[in-house]
């Protein structure tokens, strides 16, 4: 009886123990790498608001856009601040590429905020965006730009749309701006819907118009 | 002893099997739980459609279109859903085409009806050919008929929404964009029928000895996602439910009308008067049957037979000159208000020696940050095209720039077999990272590449998205150090910076081309190459002769490449029957000349409409360059009024005298039999035309546009008249829209696979050590025998 045991189960602690060891150490530490990789995408966008800041407040008023770092593709434009929310975050010049890693970016081939037209300004959901949900109708949002212009817009409606329909005219009559992300907030994963938040500029907040009609329903049945 | 052994042994025996069930059941969990996610990642990017409705939870019905549909002129009603239409159901277009010599002019009348209970406001969107001239709208409301009337855009506006607040029926029509107009509509009667005449203006197209010109009657193709309304009918208590989700699936999913039925429901009737102005040889229409008729004075008239199959393609005719007539110039003139109008057309003569010159291609390729994703990708390959189509005599050199440049060979080398291989394997490897400076590449691909050789082209390609902000530097160096070199730009991407990538190809005298996708690359590339491969007519001037001033239009006129015409237009401050254009220029090397006297200039009409939206459009691009925009706006507001033309300042507004929906009148009100004004050519959409020679198939056609309509559902549309609806549409009838980028990160997902892998790499090593555990007595007492 005793040799029957050893023998149907001769070596196998000593010889299977290290590669199974091995095997383990090596699924904790790819699963390690992944949350850290996920880490990183949340620290380098945290990180790089504070360094956009500096790098606006010294840029701001100057006729010569400048660069945050040297090796960036992109500069800085304006600051965005939901006053409500009490966020506030600095826009890139340009989405495409890598500059949505560091913060909020406007799209190419739309109107600088508060120019005439629709300013397109799209951000990560998760980071620096994750605000947007929060945005209600009536909300205000300033918007500093980096030639010193001050303008202040008031949202509208928010709507989800496909990235390839978006509905979002860049030469619309008015002054608007559309604040764009992916949707839903939650998923894990990349998909073709946006959540999009209209705002137009307001000039004097003292004189409102009204609200057109309640808006589209979104935001409040979400 | 030997019992109590066994004894012993068997308790651990059954603790190890038990040990092992269960950590192979953990493991396994495990294994399933993260399976389970990886797919469920996987699926969500797939099932994008399903996400979309459940998020909105209204279920979506057949018929309801987005503006970005529309192919063809269409009257949308706002829908209960945002952003989604209901295409009011369309009784009857009728399409007359008059061709006059180099001229077209159409005339689109179309009746609509109002299917609902309620009043509404409709946004009448129309898709024309790039520089058409839109100049006049009729419409009739009900009983209402009225003319539009040219007003600067901001005080048309204004007319409309006052009237529209007043209840009186009333209309705009706007440009959204060169090529896209919409008309709103306000105050349409619930089951009014609404007839909308249109007339535009636009030019023949001219290429290679054949004229040709299109008009746009594509069906919308309508929004039909997969039926997601179920009934369920439990029957007999049971529990089980046998039930087809849809019963009437087949009418819903129908992806494409039958033709049949279209012609009936959707019916077109064309007519084209060709004037062509010489004799005409062969006329085609590849994609409709027409019937012809010869006239007294030499046209002929064409119109679409019955049988035909109307609304699934694009109308399109194109004609050639009959044998031996072949016009390769022409001069027409009108006078307006004492002012004189030309247009002249001419195509230069072809070169005997059809060999390809010898070219010296610089490439320049942005590896820039902003490039990163797709656009590098798609920039890579129409590079790699653009090398593989270079000639053992070309000689070539490709320079890729960052924040910092590298050319790949010191200077122009000949393009051999081996060269050209080593320099694709090295842009297949280009990544896009870094800064964008452009200006020192720029300069090092037209200062110091060496002299042109004699006879050969040098060309300057430039690929980028144009993400660049010093762009009046960029313009100036290609000014000044372009010298015999012409620069094309190739825009990359879905958003690049068209305006520079279109400035620098004007200075740069060469032309732009756009790739949005890496679908577009071959057919996009194919064009280009046509042209840098051919000799093409450069330095081309034009001026006046005989002691007279006018302007000419453009200036400077752009190179000529293969078969293309110049054409020109011109206007004299007064009536003036003499003198000549000269025009100027070389190919391949040789000189060429052409004079045009005015005295043979044929009378047309339009040629002043043609000019003022000619200029217009200068005008537009000019305006893209200088600081002074207000006083371009003006020169355009006047120039569009003077002629009647709608643009981008001034639109067309219709306002009906009466209020058609005064205060206290109930909603529905009764259906109003229509009875046209005379002089009114309606006549075609009321189905006195051959195509339709009796009443009765009328009234079919109205029982099946309704029946279309019941599909769409008429509950669908919105009641009341909803301005930002209306905008909406205008907005969103751009096909140039904002595409968003992707803005989710996967950190998220990442994070929660990771920490899924460490739990389970955790599970794992518990499992193992409790089942080690129970090896490990067995192990010292093995090793202690063998000791």
């Amino acid at each position: 009886m005793r040799m029957r045991v050893s023998g149907r189960k001769p070596a196998s602690p000593a010889r299977v123990r290290r590669p199974f060891l091995i095997l383990v150490a090596l699924i904790a530490l790819a699963g390690c790498a992944l949350v850290f990789k996920g880490l990183y995408i949340h620290a380098k966008a945290a990180l790089a608001q504070t360094l956009l800041e500096t790098s606006f407040a010294r840029a701001i008023g100057k006729p010569e856009a400048t660069r945050p770092w040297p090796w960036a593709d992109f500069t800085t434009e304006a600051r965005l601040t939901a006053r409500r929310l009490g966020t506030s975050d600095i826009v890139l010049s340009d989405a495409g590429g890598e500059a949505l890693a560091f913060g909020p970016a406007l799209i190419g081939g739309t109107a600088r905020p508060g120019d005439e037209g629709t300013s397109v300004i799209a951000a990560h959901r998760d980071t620096h965006f994750n605000w947007l949900r929060e945005v209600r109708p009536g909300d205000f949002i300033d918007v500093t730009r980096r030639d010193g212009a001050k303008a202040t817009f008031i949202v509208r409606s928010a709507r989800i749309a496909r990235s390839d329909a978006s509905g979002i005219d860049p030469h619309r009559d008015g002054h608007w701006m559309a604040l764009a992300t992916c949707w839903p907030f939650d998923a894990a994963q990349r998909g073709p819907l946006r959540y999009i938040v209209d705002a137009e500029r307001v000039d004097d907040e003292t004189t409102l118009p009204p609200l057109a009609s309640p808006p589209n329903g979104l935001i409040a049945s979400r | 002893m030997l019992e109590d052994d066994d004894f012993l042994l068997a308790t651990p025996q059954r603790v190890i099997r038990a040990r092992m069930t269960r950590f192979a059941a953990l493991a396994l969990a495990a294994c399933l739980a993260m399976f389970a996610i990886l797919v469920s990642s996987a699926d969500a990017d797939t099932s994008d459609t399903t996400a979309y409705t459940s998020a909105t939870a209204v279920p979506r019905l057949a018929g309801l279109v987005r503006p970005n549909d529309v192919n063809s002129g269409s009257l949308l009603l706002p829908s209960k859903e945002p952003g989604f239409f209901v295409e009011a159901p369309r009784l009857k277009t009728d399409v007359t085409i008059d061709v006059d010599g180099p001229i077209l002019r159409a005339k689109v009348t179309q009746r609509f009806m109002n299917p609902t209970e309620g009043w509404v406001e409709g946004t009448y969107v129309f898709p024309l050919p790039e520089g058409s001239a839109v100049d006049r709208l009729k419409m009739q409301v009900g009983e209402r008929m009225i003319e539009g009337r040219i007003k600067p855009r901001q005080e048309a506006r204004e007319i409309y929404e006052k009237a529209k607040a007043e209840g009186k029926k009333t209309a705009l029509l706007e440009q959204q964009r060169p090529n896209i107009f919409t008309n709103q509509v306000a105050n349409i009667g619930p089951g009014e029928t609404v007839v909308v005449q249109i007339e535009y203006q636009e030019t023949v197209r001219m290429s290679d000895g054949a004229f040709s010109f299109r008009f746009p009657m594509v069906v919308a193709p309508r929004y039909n996602p997969d039926p997601i309304v179920q009934t369920v009918d439990f029957k007999g208590g049971s529990g089980f439910a046998v039930t087809d989700p849809v019963p009437d699936r087949d009418k819903i999913t129908a992806p494409v009308l039958d033709p049949r039925e279209n012609a009936k429901t959707n019916p077109v009737s064309l007519t084209v008067n060709l004037d062509a102005g010489f004799p005409v040889g062969e006329v085609r229409t590849p994609y409709h049957a027409m019937r012809e008729t010869d006239n007294s004075d030499g046209s002929r008239t064409y119109s679409l037979s019955e049988d035909s199959v109307p609304a699934d393609r694009d109308f399109e005719m194109a004609w050639n000159s009959a044998a031996g007539a072949v016009p390769s110039a022409g001069l027409f003139r009108q006078v307006v208000d004492g002012q004189t109008y030309l247009m002249a057309f001419l195509t230069p003569p072809s070169v005997d020696n059809a060999e390809k010159p010898a070219r010296e291609v610089i490439f320049v390729i942005d590896n820039s940050g902003s490039m990163a994703g797709d656009s590098i990708r798609q920039a890579r390959e129409a590079l790699a095209l653009a090398i593989s189509r270079l000639d053992a005599r070309d000689r070539f050199n490709i320079i890729r720039f960052d924040d910092t440049y590298e050319s790949f060979f010191p200077g122009l080398v000949a393009a051999t077999p081996d060269r050209r291989e080593t320099a694709i394997a090295r842009v297949r490897k280009l990544d896009a990272e870094g800064g964008t400076e452009m200006l020192p590449a720029l300069r090092e691909a037209l200062e110091n590449q060496g002299p042109v050789e004699k006879g050969a082209l040098r060309q300057v390609i430039f690929l980028t998205d144009g993400a660049i902000g010093n762009e009046n530097q960029l313009f100036e160096t290609i000014t000044k150090d372009r010298g015999e070199a012409r620069v094309f730009t190739v825009g990359i991407g879905s958003a690049p910076n068209s305006f520079f990538m279109t400035r620098a190809a004007e200075v740069g005298r060469g032309t732009f081309t756009h790739v949005g996708s890496e679908a577009e690359i071959g057919e996009k590339m194919k064009a280009l190459f046509a042209k840098l491969e051919n000799p093409a007519m450069r330095d081309v001037t034009a001026s006046f002769e005989g002691g007279i001033t006018g302007d000419i239009s453009p200036d400077p006129i752009p190179d000529l490449y293969f078969g293309e015409p110049v054409v020109l237009t011109a206007r004299l401050p007064e009536e003036i029957k003499e003198g000549a254009i000269r025009l100027t220029g070389e190919i391949a090397g040789n000189p060429w000349r052409a004079e045009l006297p005015l005295d043979k200039a044929a009378p047309a009409t339009g040629i002043g409409k043609l000019w003022a939206r000619r200029t217009i459009a200068d005008l537009e691009t000019e305006r893209l360059t200088t600081r002074d925009s207000e006083a371009l706006d003006r020169r355009i507001e006047t120039i569009a009024l003077d002629h009647h033309l709608v643009s981008r300042l001034t639109s067309l507004v219709a306002v009906d005298v009466t209020p058609s929906r005064p205060d206290g009148e109930p909603l529905g009100s009764a259906k109003v039999p229509l009875n046209l004004p005379a002089g009114w050519d309606f006549d075609a959409v009321f189905g006195e035309q051959p195509a339709l020679p009796s009443p009765a198939p009328m009234q079919k056609a109205q029982a099946g546009a309704n029946r279309l309509m019941a599909v769409a559902d008429t509950r669908m549309i919105a009641a009341a008249p909803t301005a930002e609806a209306a905008q909406a549409v205008a907005a969103s009838a751009n096909r140039n829209m904002v595409v968003l980028p992707q803005t989710a990160t996967l950190a998220s997902r990442d994070i929660m696979i990771g920490l899924l892998m460490i739990l389970f790499a955790v599970m794992l090593f518990v499992a193992s050590r409790l089942l080690w555990s129970t090896f490990a007595p067995e192990t010292v007492s093995t090793r202690e025998r063998a000791d």
